[in-house]
């Protein structure tokens, strides 16, 4: 048990450490690149070929890759991640002022997507088959079909503008956090709903179901009390699989609503060539898939002592 | 052909048309703009209104489709070539080659595929990659995020198919690898991953759609939806209709794809449509599990 915990976290570790030394590889595939965009910002269009020259040599960009990755590893694990080349502050401090943001975009969706994957999916179970159980697979179908930014933009026409309850744009208290945590909440809802709703099916034409019937229980308990607890598994993996998801739904809907998160930074990174930007925040990507998985994969572990055993090859 | 899901594929059907046709069916030009006619509502002249440009929605629509069914079938492509051929390969030889190949495609998998490709897009915006335009930039990256996920397929598909006797029976009779893959292997292979990456279809609309929006992808003036869509929200209080029209459009085609997905993830499109190129008498469980996973887990 605890060598697979081992296991598996060194496994992931190496995941991340390979996967930053590939985005590392790739992000300063285009040499003299960060070299030239620092000395275009210091001086202007004059910057000529011996000064980018000058840069990149004070700032070792000249070295082999695998000796830039492995200083630019060290400083990241120490906390620092390099000076953005759009904003001039350190990497540091823009994560701490966004990472919290996105946070509570991503902890506001996911428990949203929680509670609304839990009624939806129980609710279509309890109707079984009836016009409720219908409707709803129908609802989970076109939420996780429409895009979050034609999501957002609808809610924005609906509460914002027709009908004035919430503010269109930017971050004053709690009302501007609804819309976003509503856009990014549709989509992993309406998946993680018809998790629900079949493997409650599925647990209800097991032998214990219908033992459960034969002890005289009505459904709904048969389905609450016996069935329920089977969801829990495919529940946890899928949740996992689709908070990282959110991400992306984050980096949308930190646009459309001005909100200044970590997805914002991201996307001004890559249309401002912010090379130290975007590897930051390449890095700090991976770090998060990685760990969501990683937690998923040991809490399912945890919950069911089928997966402990080590997988035969 | 009589129990297919007619009525769910019409759009997506609809959408392949229109691309196909879209020159024959715009009225205007997508790309001209009318400053007598900014703005204007729906007409004779404009069936759907114009733009904050004045150009005409109805084509702009009409042209939107072409864009992303072009990008799509490129992305769909290329990416389906790359992965069946690297999965196909790690499967069948096996050994510390497939060891390396997975691990690459497992790191690829550590990300969504979403951000592989606005990553790639952002490594592109480098100085040495100006030769390449916007829209390249945009498929090659969906097309090098999209890979990994045929590929862990395609192999799982490989190394299922592998451990059949039929496979150790033609080899004793003294068949070439070579015949043994193409004869044997590959019609499995293909049977799932086209059939997957056909119910892919409506995620890379998606993303190629996001893309845009986020200003990453297809650049103006040609048309596409997401890119329409972002740019009618400076004009959503008094014209809401300039985010309406484009969104629907979108989730309509995404819907039809999705649905496709689901019919053939729960085996509802008959027997005889998945025979002839999609025979699969007897995939192993195994490898479906792990194809299914991997079409659930991504976006």
């Amino acid at each position: 048990m605890q060598r697979m915990f081992m296991r598996r976290t060194g496994l992931a570790l190496l995941l991340m450490l390979a996967a930053t030394a590939l985005t590392f590889a790739l992000v300063s595939a285009a040499p003299g690149n960060v070299a030239a965009l620092i000395a275009e910002r210091a001086a202007g269009a004059g910057a000529d070929g011996e000064m980018i020259a000058k840069i990149a040599n004070d700032l070792g960009l000249n070295d082999p890759l695998p000796v830039r990755y492995l200083r630019w590893l060290g400083d990241a694990v120490q906390g620092d991640f390099g000076v953005s080349l759009r904003t001039g502050k350190p990497m540091s401090e823009e994560f701490a002022a966004r990472i919290p943001k996105t946070l509570a975009l991503l902890a506001g969706g996911g428990v949203l997507a929680l509670a609304l994957s839990l009624v939806m999916g129980l609710a279509g179970a309890v109707s079984n088959g009836g016009i409720v159980d219908k409707l709803l697979h129908g609802l989970a179908l076109v939420g996780a079909s429409t895009p979050n930014f034609f999501v957002a933009a609808m809610l924005v026409i609906v509460f914002s503008v027709m009908l004035g309850w919430v503010p269109t744009f930017g971050v004053s208290g709690f009302t501007s956090w609804l819309l976003p945590w509503i856009t990014i909440a549709l989509f992993p809802g309406s998946v993680l709903a018809r998790v629900v709703r079949v493997n409650l099916q599925e647990a209800m034409s097991r032998p214990f179901a219908t033992t459960g019937f034969a002890k005289g229980l009505t459904r709904r308990a048969v389905l609450l009390r016996e069935a329920l607890p089977n969801i829990l598994i495919p529940y946890m993996t899928t949740f996992g699989a689709q908070f990282t998801l959110m991400m992306i739904g984050a980096i949308v809907v930190e646009r459309v609503f001005g909100l200044n998160g970590i997805g914002a930074f991201f996307i001004e990174a890559i249309r401002f060539r912010d090379f130290i930007g975007m590897q930051a925040v390449l890095m700090l990507f991976v770090v998060f898939f990685v760990s969501v998985n990683l937690i998923v994969d040991i809490a399912a572990m945890l919950a069911d002592p089928r997966l402990r055993r080590p997988r035969k090859a | 052909m009589k129990n297919w899901p007619w009525l769910i594929l019409t759009p997506a059907i609809i959408f392949v048309l229109i691309g196909l046709f879209a020159p024959f069916l715009m009225t205007h030009d997508p790309t001209v703009q009318d400053y007598k006619a900014i703005l204007s509502p729906a007409s004779w002249s404009h069936w759907l209104g114009t733009d904050y440009l004045g150009r005409d929605m109805y084509s702009r629509i009409i042209g939107g489709a072409r864009t992303s069914l072009v990008a799509m079938v490129f992305v769909l492509l290329a990416a389906l070539v790359i992965g069946v051929v690297i999965g196909s390969f790690a499967g069948y030889v096996g050994g510390r080659t497939e060891l390396v190949l997975i691990s690459i495609i497992d790191i690829a998998l550590a990300l969504p595929s979403l951000i592989i490709a606005l990553a790639l897009i952002g490594v592109f915006s480098g100085a040495s990659w100006s030769w390449m335009s916007d829209y390249w930039k945009m498929i090659i990256a969906l097309t090098l995020a999209w890979w990994a996920n045929y590929a862990r397929m395609s192999r799982a598909v490989v190394v299922a198919e592998l451990q059949q006797p039929y496979i150790e029976a033609a080899r004793v009779m003294g068949a070439s690898h070579m015949w043994i893959f193409t004869k044997h292997i590959l019609p499995h292979v293909l049977g799932l991953v086209v059939v997957y990456a056909s119910a892919d279809a409506g995620a890379l609309v998606l993303a190629i759609a996001t893309l845009s929006f986020l200003g990453l992808g297809v650049a103006p003036p040609t048309p596409e939806w997401g890119q329409m869509l972002v740019d009618g929200m400076s004009y959503i209080e008094e014209f809401p209709s300039l985010v309406i029209i484009p969104g629907l459009a979108l989730t309509a085609v995404v819907v039809s794809f999705n649905l496709l997905g689901e019919a053939f993830a729960l085996q509802k499109v008959p027997k005889a449509v998945r025979g002839g190129l999609l025979r699969r008498k007897k995939a192993t469980r195994a490898a479906e599990e792990t194809a299914r996973a991997a079409t659930e887990a991504k976006v």
